[in-house]
């Protein structure tokens, strides 16, 4: 036994027993969340439940299996319910039914002893629409233009509904978008030459021509809007609900009908992958209960490039200055504990002094000087993406200048004074041998501020997240970048969908699927920076020994 | 007395006297030159003159002083804290420690080879004209001619000819260490440094270079520090024997290694100490 400790084996099985149970935690979290996301996206069996209940009444329930729990028979005491003897608890069902407008609850929980049989119709429908969530039903009859046709022509008409949506986005969103821009810059433009008094007649009558004219291309669009809203708008589903009830559907508010009984598993994998892609490339819908993240992908993604681009370049000058020019005193030490030190502020008082400083001080002040002529509506003056690049770029500040400052201290003497030895100067070698062969130290910097700020979700609430950004911080408007406007991000997506999401039970696999998300496009851009990292590191690979 | 090839002193011809060399004979001119690191004085008082277009090596111990002697004259020596120096070396009758002396030019004008090879981690290639980009160089052809130039005066372009754009740190010791020296001469110095320049080489390379410190003389000024009497006394024509910070003894090395004037010299190359 002494002869075991002595050689080691314990610290060995020790710290192997540590690298275990990270490994096994990562890799239990990521099967968790994709497990429970991905689940989302498979086309689930629809039943029909007929159920009888304590007191005899029947009754038809129509919809997907969302959960099972096992409950104490105790907490059903006030049923009454005749019980085998010695069965202590019962098996409840959550079932989605969906239908909103016949019910306020999309779910309700049934117990598996009042069903009384099971079947699976291959006629039923689950019908997605752009309001007021699915619906389940069969489908009764299909009205085309105030005729009753045949249901064969389902198909057709929900593309045809789609192609015509699909008109109507582009129009509102590029077209008119575009003009609702120009019309709002000729406005500040004609409120500009106002204020400072340079508002001549001339001035005032070419803004009205060119108003003039974006106002009738504007009506030329909304007549092409409305006509396209009329076609949409012609016909009509009339489907039966789970107690009888005829429905009727507009098509236009149909995405998508289908039966997922009749699907066998390669259409359900189709399927499957199409609503994947379907959720990254859409916007969301129904305050962000439903649809896709699309915008909140992308100011991620974004902002987290922006907060590189203004971290690296200030993190690598302060380490050089620490390192390479600053005197070797206290002062120094001083200011190297100082920076570990900022490492540990907790990221919501970043987030405060973004607010306070970024937003209202720096923000506030470029208002007045460059943008007075949309005050008192600010323009930088209040949260936004360029803002929560800042602030974060501030957070992870120190671990750039410490991860630097390290790999600038690792770099042989030999190299400098070779390279001063040759006539170049302290700036030139620098410059040309120091910071390549810091590059591989530099990246991990970077990585590092990386994953800490595309992580951080609390300073963001207050200096640019919202929880639904009507236009994307990148359009085809001059100046196309506008780094001023409030953006959409996964972590704070999560937390509105996950728990200020009026539908909490509904939203639930859709954090599951955004926290994959989240995680996979952090690890994407980790593993970029990795990469060059790894390159880079190749290529001075012959210095560390 | 210690053996010393024949070939290896008809090597040195014209024998000069140290003590009174004309002007133009004189690469460098070292006068009184005292060195503090903080409150040790590594040399004390060293005078002497280095001729052109000839080898001078510097030996003694460990410690003597003989690196840091060497350091002065490319001025590497201010990179050291609390280092504080006195006296003068004189270049074309400039003090090299003016004030005004700009110091990246005084290095083009004395370059210098360290210990260890010290390649950067470029191609071999941008190794050799990295001198030349500093001083601005960019003229394609130029630094064709100079990267050939170079390595074939430093004996390496056979070697390396085919793979000028592969990285310089794939070359075994020896290749790199005359790699550096092919650097060291693309901007045509005046002076070359050495210190210790086989230090970290096996026999073979150690052969080489010592092969090519004899052509490098044709062109430059050279200045070797060695701890290895037999290369000092194989490569030099003048040697300096050093000890505890005091130049002993400096003269033409076929005199020092067999007549040498002073007692302590004598037990150093007979190997008393050491």
């Amino acid at each position: 036994m002494n002869k075991w400790f002595k050689s080691g084996s314990p610290w060995i099985w020790l710290s192997a027993g540590g690298v275990s149970i990270s490994l096994i935690s990562v890799l239990g979290l990521l099967w968790l969340i994709a497990s429970r996301g991905l689940s989302y996206f498979w086309p689930s069996e629809l039943y029909q439940f007929n159920l009888t209940d304590e007191a005899g009444a029947k009754q038809v329930v129509i919809g997907e299996i969302y959960d099972r729990e096992h409950i104490p028979v105790s907490q059903l005491a006030h049923l009454n319910l005749t019980l085998p003897e010695g069965q202590e608890t019962l098996e409840r069902l959550l079932i989605k039914t969906g239908n909103r407008e016949l019910v306020s609850l999309d779910f309700r929980w049934i117990l598996s002893t009042n069903i009384t049989q099971t079947t699976k119709p291959e006629t039923l429908a689950v019908v997605e629409r752009r309001t007021n969530g699915n619906f389940y039903g069969f489908i009764d009859h299909i009205v085309l233009d105030g005729v009753e046709v045949a249901q064969d022509r389902l198909p057709e008409l929900v593309e045809r509904v789609e192609q015509f949506q699909a008109e109507i986005d582009s129009l509102q969103k590029s077209d008119i978008g575009a003009i609702n821009y120009q019309l709002e810059r000729l406005r500040l433009k004609a409120r500009k030459h106002q204020l400072q008094g340079e508002l001549t007649p001339e001035l005032q009558q070419s803004i009205d021509d060119e108003v003039a004219k974006l106002e009738s291309d504007y009506r030329t669009l909304e007549k092409e809007l409305m006509v396209f809203r009329d076609k949409i708008a012609r016909d009509q589903l009339v489907m039966r609900a789970m107690d009888g009830q005829l429905v009727t559907i507009n098509f236009e508010n149909i995405l998508k009908v289908s039966f997922n009984n009749q699907l066998g598993v390669f259409e359900k994998t189709k399927i499957f992958f199409s609503q994947i892609g379907a959720f990254i490339v859409d916007d969301p819908r129904e305050a962000n209960t439903e649809g896709g993240v699309f915008p909140a992908i992308f100011g991620t993604v974004l902002m987290v490039l922006l907060m590189t681009v203004i971290v690296s370049p200030f993190g690598v000058i302060a380490a050089i200055y620490l390192h390479e020019y600053a005197g070797k005193n206290s002062l120094t030490k001083l200011l190297r504990i100082a920076v570990i030190n900022l490492a540990g502020v907790p990221s919501i008082v970043y987030g405060v002094f973004g607010l306070g400083f970024f937003v209202y001080m720096v923000g506030g002040s470029l208002d007045q000087i460059f943008y007075p002529e949309t005050l008192p509506s600010p323009t930088f003056g209040t949260p936004g993406v360029l803002w929560s690049a800042i602030t974060l770029a501030i957070l992870t500040l120190p671990v750039v200048i410490v991860s630097t400052e390290e790999g600038l201290s690792r770099i042989p003497s030999a190299m400098r004074h070779g390279s001063l030895a040759l006539g170049a100067t302290k700036a030139e070698t620098l410059w040309r041998i120091i910071l390549p062969i810091a590059s591989p130290a530099i990246m991990t910097g970077i990585i590092l501020a990386i994953a800490r700020a595309a992580g951080e979700v609390a300073p963001l609430m207050l200096v640019g997240v919202v929880k639904m950004a009507p236009n994307l911080p990148l359009d085809g408007n001059f100046p196309f970048l506008h780094l001023e406007r409030k953006f959409m991000h996964l972590g704070f997506h999560i937390y509105d969908v996950g728990f200020q999401s009026p539908n909490v039970e509904a939203a639930r696999p859709l954090v599951y699927a955004t926290a994959l998300l989240l995680v996979s496009i952090i690890v994407a851009l980790n593993m970029t920076a990795v990469t060059i990292r790894n390159r880079l590191r190749e290529k001075y690979k012959m210095l560390e020994h | 007395m210690i053996s010393v090839t024949p070939t290896a002193l008809s090597d040195s011809p014209n024998k000069l006297d140290l003590n009174n060399l004309s002007p133009e004979q004189v690469a460098l001119n070292i006068n009184n030159l005292n060195l503090h690191y903080g409150n040790k004085q590594a040399l004390q008082n060293i005078s002497m003159a280095i001729p052109k277009g000839q080898v001078t090596a510097f030996i003694g111990p460990s410690g003597c002083g003989k690196s840091t002697l060497l350091r002065c004259i490319n001025r590497m020596n201010d990179l050291v804290d609390n280092c504080k120096i006195t006296g003068e070396i004189n270049l074309h009758g400039t003090n090299i420690y003016d004030k005004h002396v700009d110091v990246a030019e005084l290095r083009r004008k004395v370059g210098m080879v360290f210990q260890r090879p010290n390649p950067f981690p470029k191609t071999i290639y941008e190794n050799v004209i990295y001198g030349l980009r500093i001083m601005g160089e960019n003229n394609r052809r130029v630094l064709d001619d100079a990267v050939e130039k170079s390595l074939r005066s430093a004996a390496l372009w056979n070697e390396v000819k085919d793979r000028l754009h592969e990285s310089a740190l794939g070359l075994s010791g020896g290749q790199q260490q005359r790699l550096v020296i092919a650097r060291a001469i693309a901007i045509q110095p005046e002076v070359l440094l050495l210190d210790e320049p086989t230090s970290a080489l096996d026999p073979i390379s150690t052969l080489t270079i010592e092969e090519l410190i004899n052509d490098l003389k044709k062109e430059f000024t050279v200045v070797i520090v060695t701890h290895n009497m037999q290369q000092a006394a194989r490569v030099s024509d003048q040697t300096a024997f050093m000890y505890m910070g005091d130049l002993i003894e400096y003269s033409d090395t076929n005199t020092l290694f067999t007549t040498p004037m002073k007692k302590k010299t004598e037990d150093y190359i007979t190997g008393r100490y050491g």
